[in-house]
């Protein structure tokens, strides 16, 4: 069996020639210092995984994993940075979608993990790439379930306006209504703000992704806070992050990419683990969670039989 | 507001409760009471008819018509109402003393001779001297130059505060800078660290292989097959390219990790130097120190953008205080890199001229207009989106400069870039420079930061 390939990416040498030895003896490893010469591998090698720095000269990391998303889809990818900045951690989630958002200085024993982890994802990504290329698009017609927590009706208003017939729009003005919601109906879009009636109800968006996989999650939120947004993507995998106030064009444009993202979900299944979660760290979270978790289990758990 | 604290003085503490007289008594006896000691402070008497004034006779005015040749006798027994004032100069209870010595000022024609009348609800209260009047005038001026005086220390203070208060926001937003600049350093020496750990162990374990083989081939009692077993396990770590890879890389490592913990430590001496000097008022250092100590901290905002070229001549040491003078280069330099859209550079030249310290700090960014221009150095102003800049930091530096009896100018061109030059007084004394020779200068280029 040939060994995974994980591109290290970084303009400071000293960082690329100390993480080469962490894999070494499990992978094919690739480093570069050069952004464009990243793009050159990515587009004439197969790389499973891709590690790259924010803050570097010719080019931003959230840019080049942008542009490895459209390179190299089946590639996962993991921003390494010392630098925590919002806008940074807006453009990795938005533009890069990135798999895990890792800080500097970092555990060893984690990052072996989360390499581990991607290396194993992209392998199945790249052999259903080569055998289900041309899978039927179906499903089509089906309508998606959307809910909206927001303390304001506005935005669960301009959701539906925009999906129209193609979606069920439920609003939940509170933390309780939306756990009701989620438990008993099959949510497949969560558009969410994460302060509700001044609670962070991030373990709501953090439980459904860690229930089920293919939910996908909007956050649509005034709460700016670098540490909890990169929660949020390594312990929800949001999909898209939108600061308010958010214009409707803006908000329509990022609505139709995630229900197109729905379908391709769909109909190929195997890209959910693509978006696995971290395991909640915050330990106040993690009791909300668990017991969210536990009703999530016993309302949900019973598949169909709801409806009788 | 804070004036509610200072109680007006009010027209009805003046008030002299004298008894009035009635329109009708005659010439004679008006003239007994002026002679009266009961009315001896008195310069004018009240006329009140039915509690309403309606009259007043001054001393003065008295005297005028009672000394007259045969006026004892032929008006003596003629009522007041005949010769008195009609229109009495009245003055409410409850007005405020400064609209009334206005009022008073406007309206009185011998103000020093004559007195005025006080009403309340138009009723006659008794009478008011001006004199009095004056005095409490004083008063409230007095008093009112003191809450000037503790409204200008308090607004002095607070300046101070705000001043702090954007030092601290640029200092934390510099720290904040550093601290991921650390990031990068400390990732890989904690990484190289977690590496050699690992490879202690697998060295350990490969040194007990061996030593026990040696141990087995030493020992007769051994069996063929222990030793045998004992040396395919030496084979196998032989085989295992990993330990002798790690091996091989260590000593690189090793570097690196020496140098990752000198920029950490450089990184931190920075951030020491730079604040350092709070305590201390004024030292004697010299200012390409200063520079550079702002170079190192405001390294983060021009990293990868900003080309910085140092043009530095030979200068004096200057006294000053450095970590105010710090602030200053900090500034210039952060506002030259936010400037500056994508790349550019950033020229910093000094040179020592008719007894003073030149520096000066050019961009080639964005520029600004000319009406901004004018506005730069004003407190508060900040063409930065709100929340971004204080509008404080080019008041500060022009402020810093002044109390050290320095000068800042700036000229600048839309799209061409900007430059502020700062004056700074310096005795031609000792000429401590970066390694130049006296009076020359020399260049040093810097490729990037």
């Amino acid at each position: 069996m040939t060994k995974p390939t994980i591109l290290l990416v970084d303009d400071e040498e000293r960082i690329l020639r100390s993480l080469r030895m962490l894999f070494f003896t499990g992978y094919n490893v690739r480093m570069t210092t050069d952004a464009h010469e990243a793009i050159r591998i990515l587009r004439d090698e197969q790389v499973h995984v891709i590690v790259s720095d924010q803050r570097m000269p010719v080019m931003q990391g959230s840019e080049l994993l942008r542009i490895a998303r459209e390179t190299s889809p089946a590639t996962m990818r993991i921003l390494l940075t010392g630098y925590s900045d919002l806008e940074a951690s807006i453009a990795s989630v938005n533009e890069g979608e990135v798999f895990r958002y890792l800080l500097k200085p970092w555990a060893v024993s984690e990052v072996k993990e989360v390499v581990a982890q991607a290396a194993a994802i992209a392998t199945a990504s790249f052999a259903a790439q080569q055998s289900s290329s041309n899978a039927i698009a179906e499903t089509r017609m089906q309508k998606f379930l959307v809910l909206v927590m927001d303390n304001e009706q506005a935005t669960a208003i301009a959701v539906e306006e925009i999906l129209q017939h193609r979606a069920e729009v439920i609003w939940a003005q509170d933390e309780r209504h939306a756990q009701e919601v989620l438990a008993r109906q099959d949510v497949s879009l969560v558009v969410a703000d994460i302060t509700m009636g001044g609670n962070n109800v991030s373990y709501i968006l953090k439980t459904v992704k860690q229930f089920n996989p293919q939910t996908q999650t909007i956050v649509l939120t005034s709460f700016n806070d670098t540490s909890r947004l990169i929660e949020l993507i390594n312990q929800a995998q949001i999909i898209r992050y939108l600061p308010k106030p958010v214009s409707n064009n803006i908000l329509a444009r990022n609505l139709e990419f995630v229900i197109e993202r729905l379908h391709t979900l769909r109909n190929s299944p195997e890209l959910q683990n693509r978006q696995s979660v971290q395991a909640i760290q915050d330990p106040q979270e993690k009791q909300l969670s668990g017991s969210f978790m536990g009703m999530l289990n016993r309302l949900r758990a019973r598949p169909a039989a709801t409806q009788s | 507001m804070s004036r509610e604290s200072n109680p007006v003085v009010g027209i009805a503490t003046l008030i002299k409760p004298i008894k009035s007289i009635t329109p009708h008594i005659s010439l004679d006896n008006v003239a007994d009471l002026f002679s009266d000691i009961a009315y001896a402070d008195v310069l004018s008497l009240p006329v009140v008819e039915n509690g309403i004034p309606v009259g007043v006779i001054s001393r003065y005015s008295f005297i005028d018509v009672y000394l007259k040749k045969y006026s004892r006798e032929l008006n003596g027994k003629r009522p007041i109402h005949l010769f008195m004032g009609k229109s009495p100069l009245l003055v409410a209870h409850d007005q405020q003393l400064a609209d009334a010595a206005q009022h008073v000022a406007r309206n009185m024609k011998f103000p020093l001779t004559e007195d005025f009348i006080i009403t309340e609800n138009g009723r006659y209260a008794g009478i008011g001297f001006v004199v009095d009047l004056l005095k409490a005038m004083e008063l409230q001026m007095r008093e009112n130059t003191d809450e000037l005086n503790q409204a200008y220390s308090r607004l002095k203070s607070s300046q101070m505060a705000l001043v702090q208060s954007e030092k601290m926001a640029s200092l934390g937003q510099m720290v904040a800078g550093i601290a991921h600049e650390i990031n990068t350093p400390l990732g890989y020496v904690q990484n190289n660290v977690a590496v050699g750990q690992e490879m202690f162990t697998q060295v350990e374990a490969m040194i007990d292989v061996y030593e026990k083989l040696i141990d087995s081939l030493l020992d007769e009692y051994v069996s063929e097959e222990q030793i045998a077993a004992q040396m395919q396990q030496v084979a196998e770590f032989r085989a295992n390219n990993s330990t002798r890879e790690m091996i091989g890389s260590m000593q690189g490592l090793i570097d690196d990790t020496l140098y990752g913990v000198g920029q950490i430590s450089e990184l931190v001496l920075n951030l020491k130097n730079f604040s350092r000097l709070d305590a201390v008022a004024t030292e004697t250092v010299d200012l390409h120190e200063c520079i550079e100590s702002a170079l190192n901290i405001g390294r983060n905002v021009l990293k990868h953008r900003v080309e910085v070229i140092r043009d530095f001549g030979a200068l004096p040491a200057v006294t000053c205080s450095p970590s105010q003078l710090n602030q200053v280069f900090l500034n210039l330099f952060t506002n030259a890199a936010q400037a500056i859209d994508v790349n550019g550079r950033l020229t910093i030249r000094t040179w020592h001229e008719n007894g003073e310290v030149q520096i000066s700090v050019a961009d080639t960014g964005k520029g600004i207009s000319p009406e901004h221009l004018s506005r730069i150095f004003d407190p508060f102003f900040t063409t930065k989106p709100v929340g971004e800049g204080t509008g404080l930091g080019l008041a500060i530096t022009h402020q810093i400069i002044q109390q050290h009896g320095g000068e800042i100018t700036v000229e600048s061109a839309t799209g061409a870039g900007t430059r502020f030059h700062i004056r700074l007084p310096a005795p031609s004394s000792v000429l401590t420079t970066g390694g130049a020779a006296i009076g020359a200068s020399h260049h040093q280029h810097e490729e990037v930061l």
